[in-house]
């Protein structure tokens, strides 16, 4: 029940109608999704959910408070709005507190793809039929998931703003392993056109990963190697380094962007190939051009020529310094070069390949220290070859460093990650420092 | 050693190096003492009778017998019905002044179905007869085309019908407690770390989870159930911006199943200024020297591991691979059930649905199975698993461990885990014991920054303050630590165990596992501990070393 422009307006406005106060902002959220996963060959669960949600953030005199329930209907919205009044009546002030936003322009972004919006059940299991005979033929054992959304979100306030904005998103992700657990592979693929996805070349990847690394392979010893990191490495690690970029944690000595008596920006704190931009109107990787607040997203430039271009800050914080709000990305284009995987590889002389990274956790955000696990094929290269699986390897390791060594950069792609659009390049990097070794596989 | 109890105080001449730990009652009763599993639900709270009578899911109960009939007449050989009704109260406070107030309600019904053999499942937040009995067909209809794929049909053990309510025990309802009241109580405690002179930043929050879910069966069950959570919190930050360095230090109060006594008697305010001193001491504390060390983990450290190395690794769907492409696998496997020895003798670890104040503790689980205690890992040894109806069979047994949940009425059910604690020794130790019989380790308290792998052998933990012990001695507090170890080498090496004045309750509310992610609350309790492991620097430049 993806609610369409209209009737999410709709919606709001009966809710800005029912309002006392002044400062009033409704946010209507609403989505159909479905999934179907499998494991062991064989589907375990399918499923699909509706889901509206609507919030009202009430304020009265710079005390405010938030409100949300799947309200559907004008009485519905009126109930949440007289709640958050009330409760906004008995809250403490907030000093921080910003005004509504009023009308504002957003770039036109074309996020809702009509296949995707149409998928039903027969196309989820033809995918995963695909998934599935890849692995039977390779005497592999699959598990994953294919699932795939119609979102939409709108946002209204008193002071006259309303944003709309629907999308469609679908994913397949698949792990192969041998049958005795001692090699696996992983592939995965996302698009907000699901007839993007290619579920056999996605189960193929996987699988010669898990035959590549049948048998398991042996322990490197712990230090610095040069690493060949596939797109989807690269943004589990970057994540952390775009979770960095806010104005006010350097502001106030937080950040690793922070200097004393000022900022990092301007320092070419990156080697010079590296470019990192969002672009919520991108033709073939749209996204959300309506931040969290109301505030449009922009294309933005954040590092060029590995200097740090751009911060972003809230509306509160922006006025306190005495300079522009800029909205957190909700998407990050890493520039990249024209190299395939297997021709990154080819340049390596000693190294080790990396598919993708597990449990990752900041250590210390001073450094953006970062710890987490290789998983789903590590491989050892010599001589620009790939020449069998190594046991999976801890790292602590800072993105913010590995920027700084990259030696070669491939062909950027679309990876699968929640929450915000990652086209990321795969990397060669040099001097990547492996912990200790994992014996899982 | 009971002669030089409590003497580290002074031989370590800290004065305030009192631990930050919760007294005991604020973990809510005392500890799991039910062998075997009883067959009725725990004692509920006293209002549990007017607080079900009263709920709004009963006005919509005709809809959910309508969903159960629907999906049977279209085929379905199993069927279960949630109207789940969740509500979320967030305050946040920032240094002085509040930052966040919300509440959120989600309602809505789930049907799950067998058709032929296959899982279906479908949601909807629309309540109305067309909406939920157009679910139920669609959730048949894609079990049937699930089932096509499927070389051998899901079976579930057996299970009683059952029919009953129950509602978290609790003395006062937290949604019941003025917000005036609530936020005063998160300023005064932000004011009394601000004060702390160095400190910079403090945030204060609480969150107070209502769960609410009627549950009904096509073989008949009705199961009403209300669960109250709830999360107090507080951190200072401590800012040395010559050197640019800052720390952070928590308090180590745990969330609970309980009403807002427990916020009350975790007494955020009266632990404030130690909260803020603790991480000024965090600041100018020495860098760790890594090496092979032993280390006494607090309960409010060890409860992580516990979750992590041993409650993930004895979920049985992991082991068979159904989290294969997310949460990963398990180095247990079933045929290692009952030889695998993956501790030292005094590990005994229990797996425990009824234990009071146990945010994963209820009544029955999501199919109408009855809450349980069991072990898991019995002199060491690995000896049982978590299980649901349809995973028993895999275990070899004929009934489920009662695993099933869904966080929402939108998710699908599937195994979760059950509270999951180590047991406190037969000694009678306190910390101070373990401390004095320490000839050179560290103290480890608090969550920190954890990791481990998709099996579960490598690990890698921080904690939120450590004080190096020499000679039986808190000596100073230290930084940028971090332990790293093996699962199986790591509980081999437990060779010390407070007794069970020292044992309590850690947890999280949000435990992720799934695809589409879904968030579960559970709690482990554990006596303060030690153990030999690989303790790194995770400091400025090196990254951290060590093997």
């Amino acid at each position: 029940m993806t609610l369409g422009r209209s009737e999410a307006q709709a919606l709001i406005k009966a809710a800005l109608k029912a309002a006392t106060l002044k400062d009033v902002s409704v946010r209507v959220s609403s989505s159909r999704s479905a999934n179907l996963r499998f494991a062991g060959n064989a589907p375990t669960t399918s499923g699909q959910a509706e889901r509206v949600e609507v919030s009202v953030t009430a304020t009265r005199e710079k005390a405010s408070a938030t409100v949300s329930g799947s309200a559907q209907d004008a009485a519905g919205v009126a109930a949440l709005v007289a709640r958050a009044e009330a409760l906004a009546a008995i809250a403490p002030q907030d000093p921080e507190h910003m005004p509504p936003l009023g009308p504002q322009r957003y770039l036109k972004v074309a996020g809702e793809d009509p296949g995707t919006v149409k998928l039903g059940p027969d196309a989820r299991t033809d995918a995963v039929a695909r998934v599935l005979k890849v692995a039977r033929d390779g005497k592999l054992v699959a598990a994953g998931l294919f699932e795939h959304v119609h979102r939409s979100m709108a946002l209204g306030t008193s002071a006259g703003l309303f944003a709309y904005h629907g999308e469609t998103e679908a994913s397949l992700t698949t792990t192969m392993r041998t049958p005795d657990g001692s090699g696996s592979g992983w592939g995965g693929a996302m698009s907000h056109r699901a007839v993007d996805i290619d579920a056999a070349a996605v189960a193929r990847r996987a699988a010669d990963k898990a035959e590549m690394s049948r048998g398991g392979g042996p322990a490197l010893a712990p230090g610095a190697y040069t690493v060949v990191l596939e797109a989807q490495a690269v943004a589990d690690l970057l994540g952390f380094l775009i979770g960095s970029l806010g104005a006010r944690a350097a502001d106030e000595g937080r950040s690793f962007f922070s200097r004393p008596g000022g900022s990092a920006i301007g320092e070419a704190l990156f080697g010079p190939q590296i470019r990192l931009h969002s672009d919520p109107a991108d033709p073939r990787h749209p996204s959300t051009p309506i931040a969290g607040d109301g505030l449009p997203l922009e294309q933005t430039v954040w590092v060029d020529q590995g200097k740090l271009l751009a911060q972003s800050c809230s509306r509160f914080w922006a006025q306190k310094q005495g300079r522009a709000p800029l909205p957190g990305p909700r998407s990050l284009f890493m520039a990249g070069g024209n190299a395939s995987v297997a021709e990154l590889v080819r340049g390596v002389q000693s190294g080790v390949l990396i598919t993708r990274l597990w449990y990752n956790r900041m250590l210390d955000p001073r450094q953006i220290l970062v710890t987490g696990l290789t998983r789903d094929g590590t491989f050892r290269i010599e001589g620009g070859r790939l020449v069998g699986p190594v046991k999976n390897m801890r790292y602590n390791e800072s993105p913010a460093a590995l920027l700084k060594q990259v030696l070669a950069l491939g062909v950027p792609e679309r990876v699968v990650e929640g929450g915000m659009l990652y086209v990321v390049p795969p990397l060669v990097v040099d001097g990547f420092r492996f912990a200790s070794v994992s014996d899982a596989v | 050693m009971s002669g030089s109890r409590r003497s580290f105080l002074v031989g370590s001449g800290l004065a305030g190096a009192s631990l930050l730990w919760p007294r005991r009652e604020v973990w809510a009763g005392p500890p799991p003492s039910r062998v075997p599993a009883p067959t009725v639900a725990p004692a509920a709270a006293d209002a549990s009778a007017r607080m079900l009578g009263e709920s709004r899911l009963l006005r919509d109960e005709a809809l959910a017998s309508a969903a159960v009939a629907a999906a049977q007449q279209a085929g379905a050989s199993h069927v279960d019905v949630r109207l789940g009704f969740l509500r979320r109260e967030q305050l946040s406070v920032r240094d002085d002044h509040v930052s966040n107030v919300g509440l959120r309600e989600e309602y809505g019904l789930g049907v799950r179905v067998l058709a032929d053999g296959g899982w279906g499942f479908a949601a909807t937040a629309r309540l109305d007869s067309k909406s939920v009995t157009t679910a139920a067909r669609e959730a048949v209809a894609m079990a049937r085309r699930s089932a096509l794929l499927m070389p051998a049909p899901v079976v579930l053990a057996a299970a009683s019908v059952v029919r009953g309510g129950w509602v978290s025990p609790l003395q006062i309802d937290p949604f019941a407690v003025a917000m005036a009241d609530k936020v005063e109580l998160l300023l005064a405690a932000a004011r009394a770390a601000m004060a702390v002179k160095g400190v910079g930043h403090v945030d204060a929050s609480l969150l107070c989870i209502r769960e609410e879910k009627l549950l009904l069966t096509g073989d008949g069950s009705r199961v009403h159930q209300i669960c109250f959570r709830v999360m107090p919190g507080l951190t200072a930050t401590a800012i040395d911006r010559r050197r640019g360095r800052f720390a952070s230090r928590d308090h180590e109060v745990a969330p609970m199943l309980a009403g807002y006594e427990h916020v009350t008697a975790s007494d955020l305010v009266g632990g404030a200024a130690q909260v803020g001193e603790e991480a000024l001491r965090k600041l100018h504390a020495a860098p760790v020297e890594p090496g092979r060390k032993q280390v006494i983990l607090a309960p409010s450290n060890l409860w992580l591991t516990i979750h992590e190395s041993i409650g993930h690794s004895t979920e049985l769907d992991r082991a068979l691979g159904w989290e294969a492409n997310f949460a990963g696998t398990s180095f247990l496997t079933p045929d290692k059930l009952g030889k695998l020895k993956i501790g030292s003798d005094r590990v005994q670890i229990v797996a425990d649905r009824t234990q009071p104040g146990g945010l994963a503790t209820v009544a029955w689980d999501d199919e109408a199975v009855a809450a349980q205690r069991w072990p898991l890992v019995k002199d060491g040894v690995f000896v049982g698993w978590q299980t649901t109806r349809d995973l028993a069979a895999a275990a070899g047994e004929e009934r489920s461990r009662g695993c099933l949940y869904a966080d929402s009425y939108a998710s699908v059910p599937f195994p979760r885990m059950p509270n999951v604690s180590l047991q406190p020794g037969p000694d009678d130790y306190t910390t101070e014991d373990l401390i004095n019989a320490t000839d050179d380790g560290i103290l480890i308290s608090g969550r920190g920054s954890w990791s481990i792998d998709q099996q579960r052998y490598n690990f890698q933990f921080g904690g939120q303050f450590f004080w190096e012990i020499k000679k039986g001695r808190l000596t100073r507090p230290l930084r940028d630590v971090a332990y790293q170890a093996n699962t199986v080498e790591f509980w081999n090496s437990c060779d010390m165990l407070g007794g069970a004045g020292s044992y309590r309750l850690g947890g999280t509310i949000g435990d992720g596992k799934g695809e589409p992610q879904q968030s579960n609350a559970v709690s482990h309790g554990c006596p303060p501990a030690r153990f030999t492991v690989n303790v790194l620097n995770t400091g400025g430049g090196g990254g951290g070393s060590g093997t």
